[in-house]
């Protein structure tokens, strides 16, 4: 009784559309405060009521892709969704002061399509074959 | 075996007794053989329910069997157990059990959507730092190859043009990797780490053999989180 009458709340509060996209990816009428959107477009939820969400599901994301799949957090959010810091990483100046300049782009994990990892040597081979060159000598056709 | 061993002592003191009487204790010896305990096995009935112990344990006790102790006093009787098998209690009170957990919410975390709890020490998927400035930390000293019980990782170094000494290979096989975390216990400078990463499963074999290229660019996209976490885990070390 009280799942049926927690349902409907967030049926309520979410509105009728985020309902529908709820129940098409997460499978549940679930409704949290939106903490962040990262740079691909993927919303943060949080609900840190016990009378809505059983603790351990007080955190989700929404994916902004249809393709969904768990590599496409980017690392500040990730720590931030598997519980490893508290706030997340708009709230959080740890995290804000230790990102450096060259930090690069988040890529998913892309194995499966052309743009996966394959590995290559990063030295110069140090055993070459060799290839034998034939001087030019005068009056022999090459 | 309790007949044998019980029969010479009841016969010893039994000599005081009439011919009628012997009879009837030796059938009730019979019947006593059965009994649980050996203050049973030797006890005497006189009269009715009284219980009279051997004579040579002088003086006299007189016990009555409502004072000996039951073991299955007040648990079910006989009638409850049969009532209980014949109609399958157990099962419907199981069935209730399932029942109920119908209507409570389900703990099944949503995987892709919702994560379950993880350590700041957590050992995934392994990354190459480097400082601040953007030079690479790792100065080929070998200690992690080197305690590697997996002998996952393979360095080769050289001189740089500016003279200090850089890997020119680093690669780990991460499928012989046993992700115990030794490589960045051993290194001095904090350049092997491993991260929080478990989402890195591939499709083939030869991806999952990294190389110096794979493992820098690991740390470039996860220095955020690493550093976070060495953060909070600062005041431990």
């Amino acid at each position: 009784m009280v799942g049926i009458i927690r349902y409907i709340r967030n049926i309520r509060r979410s509105g009728l559309m985020q309902w529908w996209r709820n129940m098409q990816y997460i499978g549940d009428a679930k409704y949290g405060v939106l903490k962040g959107t990262d740079q691909f477009g993927n919303k943060y939820f949080e609900n840190l009521d016990p009378e809505d969400e059983v603790p351990g599901r007080h955190r989700w994301v929404d994916y902004a892709q249809h393709e969904y799949h768990a590599s496409q957090v980017p690392p500040e959010w990730h720590a931030w969704l598997q519980h490893i810091r508290k706030d997340p990483p708009t709230e959080d100046p740890v995290m804000q002061n230790l990102s450096p300049a060259w930090k690069s782009h988040w890529v998913e994990n892309l194995t499966g399509t052309r743009g996966a990892f394959k590995t290559y040597d990063t030295a110069a081979p140090k055993l070459t074959a060799w290839e034998p060159k034939v001087a030019s000598r005068p009056g022999v056709p090459q | 075996m309790s007949l044998t061993r019980t029969v010479p002592r009841v016969l010893s003191f039994s000599a005081r007794l009439t011919q009628a009487q012997l009879s009837s204790r030796q059938t009730l010896l019979v019947c006593r053989t059965f009994a649980s305990s050996s203050a049973r096995l030797q006890a005497i009935l006189v009269e009715g329910q009284k219980v009279v112990k051997p004579v040579d344990q002088q003086p006299y006790k007189y016990t009555t069997v409502s004072d000996l102790e039951d073991p299955y006093k007040g648990g079910p009787s006989a009638i409850d157990k049969a009532v209980h098998l014949f109609f399958f209690t157990e099962i419907i009170r199981g069935m209730w059990i399932v029942l109920e957990q119908f209507f409570r919410p389900p703990y099944t975390i949503m995987y892709p959507f919702e994560k379950g709890p993880l350590s700041p020490r957590f050992r995934g998927e392994h990354a190459l730092r480097r400082y601040p400035s953007g030079e690479e930390r790792c100065i080929a000293c070998k200690l992690c190859e080197a305690i590697c019980p997996a002998q996952a990782i393979t360095i080769e170094s050289e001189e740089r043009l500016d003279g200090a000494r850089r890997t020119t290979k680093y690669g780990i096989d991460m499928t012989k990797c046993i992700y115990c975390g030794f490589c960045q216990e051993a290194c001095p400078v904090d350049a092997i780490v491993e991260t929080q990463n478990q989402e890195f499963s591939t499709e083939t074999r030869e991806e999952l053999l990294y190389n110096k290229e794979k493992l820098l660019a690991n740390g470039d996209r996860f220095e955020a989180e690493i550093a976070a976490n060495l953060h909070s885990d600062h005041v431990y070390r």
